[in-house]
């Protein structure tokens, strides 16, 4: 008997599920990608991280049992067409859903557009600090804080070592970029306020290729602490500049670029990376639950190894994790539904468990990653570290 | 900010030897300009196409940087003689210069779409092991990479020198360039001048590529602040004038050099902008600008 019912309840849920999708379309998801120009790399990345979800969650019989269907639009790294794109994706394309593209600088007014069609506009690259000014109740960054917080775990280490250990000199060397300089600025005003003397603060425009003579600069000024508010290439001069001018500071934190697992090895040499500081959300060896299965599966899908897998796919797929939580928890894929659901509770992703402010800031912290033996690892908070952190930093090449 | 005699004399050599590997750079565009009055907005392009064949020679074949230039070069020359050949050859004389700008710039975005598809937009950079060595010589840091490029750009602009005024394709270039008509009428095929000399100027790039490619990280898009350097150089030189541009590669290099490190990095390229637009309104043919036409 107890069988029979079972059998009729199973036959009930496969006709529902049948129906379901027979009759209801795919759910559609918009996004503008950078495919080409600047952003093409980290763009293509991010589409890695989309795709890979929608994958799954389709092999998983799909959101609410519709099917999955990403259409991934190219804007060439530039901010008007990021417009355009979204705006065709919304009116013309009529998505169900749209995620956001790869940089703060794309991010900002795309949001406008998603927030002009009442859209939730869950973006897993842009978290400088304009997008946050724009007050956008319906933007929700998917990274564990605003880029501006990225160097706090390291001004937390830092602060938190006994006085006489401290630095008592800092030099701030950044690019002028929303998602760089500000990083630096941050960490700027916590030391300044513990007592650390500025010796050095420069900011230099992105068209610096050299920045000898800018490391020049700070190596005269001879800081304890140098906190580079870095993009990507220009963490690799910098780091060519200092070996080039014998400069070695006791603590060097250097934003992003740094923090590339395969990257940073290869453009700076890997025997130079040691000692150096970053910051990370997302790395390889995380233990949050379900980063194996992202990594088997990424595996699955694109071959590599896990070292292979930039931090902005694990960003991007965790973009679609939350659209998935909220379906689940909600029922619903209706964007006002997915708006309001979000602003309250704590959200599990590859990044960690997320919240947000009213603006779409995270209210959480990124970690401190220091290079050891060739190896990213995690030395902050203490907690999780898998290693204590290293000061002062070896010489260059040792 | 740090304003000592120590910092000043670091900057000042930083920027004698960047300056140096920009000399390079901007000869082969001051020549192209001189033979043809071409504005060859692929200039850049070409150095960093050399960067990226440096690359692949050291990172398949393990040839060093400097020795890979032997090979690079003739390979670059092709590549400016083929451009040449194909895209500006046939442009009528009556608007060959100010077409040419559209076609050089055409040739750039083209070889940037090649090699964007071939290395993607990674930033490479070449690393034999010697790339960030520095001597110390009395407490200041000479790069030794940046010390073998001014000595190779002064070796490459010697060589070119001899070329033009010691054999006879470089009497038949100068020749163009002063009178073209004369010169075919004195048996001097212009088109073929115009070739090699493209060629010529392109094959600058191979040793300029090596260099760049071993003191900054590059990409497929890094022509486009280069070349805006070299316009800047080679007009404040005098547009032809490859001993102006040597100037000027030096001026820009310590200006900047010192500006960024001294006072603020935002400043150092303004700076040069500065000097550049006074020495425009002051002599508008720039420093060492040919007063005649096409006097190399």
């Amino acid at each position: 008997m107890r069988l029979l019912k079972l059998c009729t309840t199973m036959a009930a849920a496969l006709v529902v599920a049948g129906a379901a999708s027979a009759a209801s379309p795919p759910v559609k998801i918009g996004i503008s990608l950078s495919l080409t120009g600047d952003f093409a790399d980290p763009g293509k990345a991010a589409q890695r991280g989309y795709q890979l979800w929608a994958a799954e969650i389709n092999k998983a019989g799909g959101l609410l049992g519709r099917q999955v269907e990403i259409k991934v639009v190219d804007d060439a790294s530039s901010p008007d067409q990021v417009v355009t794109n979204y705006q065709n994706l919304i009116t013309q394309d009529k998505v169900d859903i749209v995620f956001g593209p790869f940089s703060s600088l794309l991010t900002i007014p795309s949001a406008r557009v998603a927030k002009r069609y009442g859209y939730a506009f869950i973006e897993p690259a842009g978290g400088g600090p304009k997008v946050f000014q724009q007050h956008l109740d319906n933007l929700f960054f998917v990274q564990p804080a605003p880029v501006v917080k990225g160097g706090d775990v390291f001004a937390d280490y830092i602060l938190a070592l006994p006085a006489d250990q401290r630095p008592k000199t800092a030099a701030y060397a950044k690019l002028d970029d929303p998602f760089a300089a500000p990083i630096a600025d941050y960490v700027k005003g916590r030391f300044e306020a513990a007592g650390i003397k500025t010796v050095y603060d420069q900011t230099y425009p992105s068209e610096s290729a050299d920045l000898t003579p800018i490391v020049s600069g700070i190596a005269a000024a001879n800081p304890d602490v140098v906190v580079s508010g870095t993009q990507s290439s220009d963490a690799f001069a910098q780091v060519k500049a200092m070996i080039q001018l014998k400069f070695n500071p006791k603590w060097l934190f250097m934003s992003n670029g740094a923090n590339s697992p395969t990257e940073f090895p290869d453009k700076v040499g890997a025997k130079n990376t040691e000692g150096v500081f970053s910051s990370s959300d997302w790395y390889p060896d995380s233990p949050v639950a379900g980063n194996k299965e992202f990594i088997a599966a990424y595996i699955a899908m694109y071959g590599g190894s896990a070292a292979d897998i930039d931090s902005t796919s694990a960003e991007a797929y965790s973009a679609g994790m939350i659209l998935e939580e909220v379906a689940k928890k909600t029922g619903s894929i209706d964007n006002a539904t997915i708006i309001k659901t979000l602003h309250n509770g704590a959200w599990h992703t590859l990044v960690g468990d997320l919240s947000w402010d009213a603006d779409g800031a995270p209210n959480g912290e990124y970690l401190l990653v220091q290079w050891i033996g060739g190896k990213m690892l995690l030395v902050y908070p203490a907690s999780v570290a898998q290693h204590p952190p290293i000061a002062p930093k070896p010489a260059w090449g040792g | 900010m740090p304003w000592s005699l120590h910092a000043l004399v670091q900057a000042v050599i930083l920027g004698v030897l960047t300056g140096g590997v920009y000399a390079l750079m901007a000869s082969g565009q001051t020549l192209i300009f001189g033979i043809m009055k071409v504005v060859n907005l692929a200039q850049a392009a070409f150095v960093v196409l050399a960067a990226y064949l440096t690359y692949s020679l050291f990172t398949l074949a393990g040839i060093d940087p400097f020795l890979s230039i032997l090979i690079t070069t003739p390979i670059l020359f092709a590549v400016g003689v083929a451009i040449q050949w194909t895209l500006l050859r046939v442009l009528r004389p009556e608007d060959a210069a100010e077409l040419s700008l559209l076609v050089t710039f055409a040739a750039a975005l083209g070889l940037e779409g090649l090699l964007e598809l071939v290395y993607n937009t990674t930033f490479r950079s070449i690393q034999p092991g010697y790339e960030n060595f520095s001597w110390t010589v009395l407490g200041y840091q000479v790069n030794m990479v940046r010390f073998f490029a001014f000595l190779l750009s002064l070796t490459m602009l010697g060589l070119l020198y001899l070329i033009l005024h010691r054999t006879k394709f470089g009497r038949a270039v100068r020749a163009t360039v002063q009178n073209p008509m004369s010169a075919q009428l004195l048996g001097v095929n212009p088109q073929r001048v115009a070739a090699l000399g493209f060629g010529l100027g392109a094959a600058t790039a191979a040793a300029a590529g090596a260099i760049f490619g071993l003191i900054s990280p590059f990409n497929p898009g890094s022509h486009y602040d280069l070349i805006s350097r070299l316009l800047t150089i080679v007009v404040l030189g005098g547009l032809g004038s490859i001993g102006g541009s040597i100037i000027a590669a030096l001026v820009m290099g310590v200006g900047s050099a010192v500006v960024a490190a001294l006072a603020s990095p935002i400043w150092s390229d303004f700076a040069f902008f500065v000097v550049l637009l006074l020495v425009l309104l002051l002599r508008p043919r720039g420093l060492f600008g040919a007063r005649v036409r096409g006097a190399i």
